[in-house]
């Protein structure tokens, strides 16, 4: 049975810990290594400084969910262009946003919700097939 | 010179003094023929660690103060010697000297007369050790306890030997139950690494602080030659040019050759934490000069943290 866990964070870096912590304890019970866990870090750390660069926020909807071996993250409520640019889009040779999340996490995906989306991110163990 | 020989050369309390100095302290049956009076013929290394001894003896089987005092005084030049070496990382020289004094008190205080080690031998590892604490302590921008920072460094530690044996990166489970931990401590132990501002490259990485140690110094990498084959189109890649070598190739075998932390840290020779932190670090160098080519049109522009 999937387990979820929403959070609802101000927009400031600060609340990486907060995230970074429950991302931690439910890869743990994913008995995902510290390779994976330190991918799922990094591409959430990126996305978000990305995202408080580009995006006009007050707060961060997160919503953590952990299901066969997976552990999926999604964030919004975004509505800035740039950012689903920056997420979608790879220019050759660079080390981007696209480029780093791709090289972290199994799947990146934006999910359109009215007027504004969400990234998602998906985490499986290594090894693990989709 | 040697540390314990400088330590002489610049000791104003040395055996010329012997006498004197023992002179106050009063004789002692049970000490007899073991205190400096009884040798003051001689002079050297023998007369100044039959000094060590009878004062040791004073303090520790008398409760004698005084004798307490005379040892602390002798050995603050070997203080100031241990001291000096660290003198160049940032902190304040007199501030590393009273550290270092707490590392001898400590030592004096602890010492175990039936062990029959030198006062120099016992006092060193922990002078140094209390200098190389200082420094770790001082190493953390957001105070994180003591036992955090200790299960961090062992961590380390940990983690350099299972990756090896397990051929994988551990799981926090397998970490735990390594280091003698929880799970949930491993997690907080591992996010206060990003706390971490700059641990002294001396710092002990097993927490222990004793000169025998291996620094995380023992743990950098050489300067690799592969750091100047990588491929142009890393190196051309937009701020990368801010990096050094070791930084570049090691976002270079991150996230062009897709190696994980773990393969880059035995590729590399440093350990998989310190891999993170570095990726950690040359993002934010990247992420800033990026900013600074104001250049929106480049990829992932963006700039200083909210």
């Amino acid at each position: 049975m999937a387990e979820r866990i929403t959070l609802e964070v101000p927009a400031t870096v600060n609340a990486l810990s907060t995230i970074r912590t429950v991302l931690g304890g439910l890869g743990a019970r994913l008995d995902f290594s510290l390779d994976d866990l330190e991918d799922i870090y990094l591409a959430t750390g990126e996305l978000f400084r990305t995202a408080l660069q580009d995006d006009s926020l007050d707060r961060l909807s997160v919503e953590v969910e952990v299901a066969d071996g997976e552990l999926r993250l999604a964030a919004g409520a975004f509505s800035s262009p740039e950012l689903r640019s920056e997420v979608t889009v790879h220019e050759e040779s660079c080390l981007d946003l696209c480029m780093l999340l791709r090289s972290t996490v199994d799947e990146v995906d934006v999910e359109d919700t009215g007027a504004s989306y969400r990234v998602v991110l998906v985490k499986r163990r290594a090894g693990e097939s989709p | 010179m040697t540390g314990r020989d400088e330590h002489r050369a610049n000791d104003p309390l040395d055996l010329e003094a012997l006498p004197g100095q023992a002179s106050h302290l009063g004789a002692d049956e049970d000490d007899a023929g073991h205190g400096p009076a009884a040798d003051s013929q001689g002079r050297g290394k023998d007369d100044s660690e039959k000094l060590d001894q009878y004062l040791l003896r004073r303090y520790h089987l008398h409760g004698d103060r005084k004798a307490r005092e005379q040892l602390i005084t002798m050995y603050l030049p070997l203080v100031r010697s241990l001291a000096r070496r660290y003198a160049s990382r940032g902190e304040h020289f007199d501030d590393l000297v009273q550290v270092g004094a707490i590392g001898l008190i400590k030592a004096i205080d602890r010492f175990d007369l039936s062990r029959g080690v030198e006062l120099t031998t016992y006092a060193t590892p922990n002078i140094v050790g209390e200098i190389k604490r200082y420094f770790r302590d001082k190493g953390w921008s957001v105070r994180v306890p003591r036992g955090l920072q200790e299960l961090n460094i062992r961590l380390n530690k940990v983690i350099d030997e299972l990756v090896p044996k397990l051929q994988r990166s551990p799981t926090i489970n397998e970490l735990a139950e390594a280091s003698n931990a929880t799970p949930e401590e491993v997690l907080e132990a591992l996010e206060t690494s990003q706390a971490y501002n700059s641990v002294s490259l001396q710092a002990s990485p097993n927490g222990e602080g004793g000169e025998e140690d291996a620094g995380l110094i023992d743990y950098l990498g050489g300067e690799e030659e592969a750091y100047d084959t990588m491929e142009d189109r890393t190196t051309l890649a937009p701020g990368f040019a801010k990096l050094d070598k070791r930084e570049r190739y090691i976002l270079h075998l991150r996230f062009f050759e897709g190696l994980t932390q773990s393969q880059i840290a035995e590729r590399v020779g440093i350990s998989q934490m310190h891999v993170s932190r570095l990726i950690r670090r040359s993002l934010e160098k990247l992420r800033e000069e990026i900013g600074e080519l104001e250049n929106p049109q480049i990829l992932h522009p963006s700039g200083n943290d909210k």
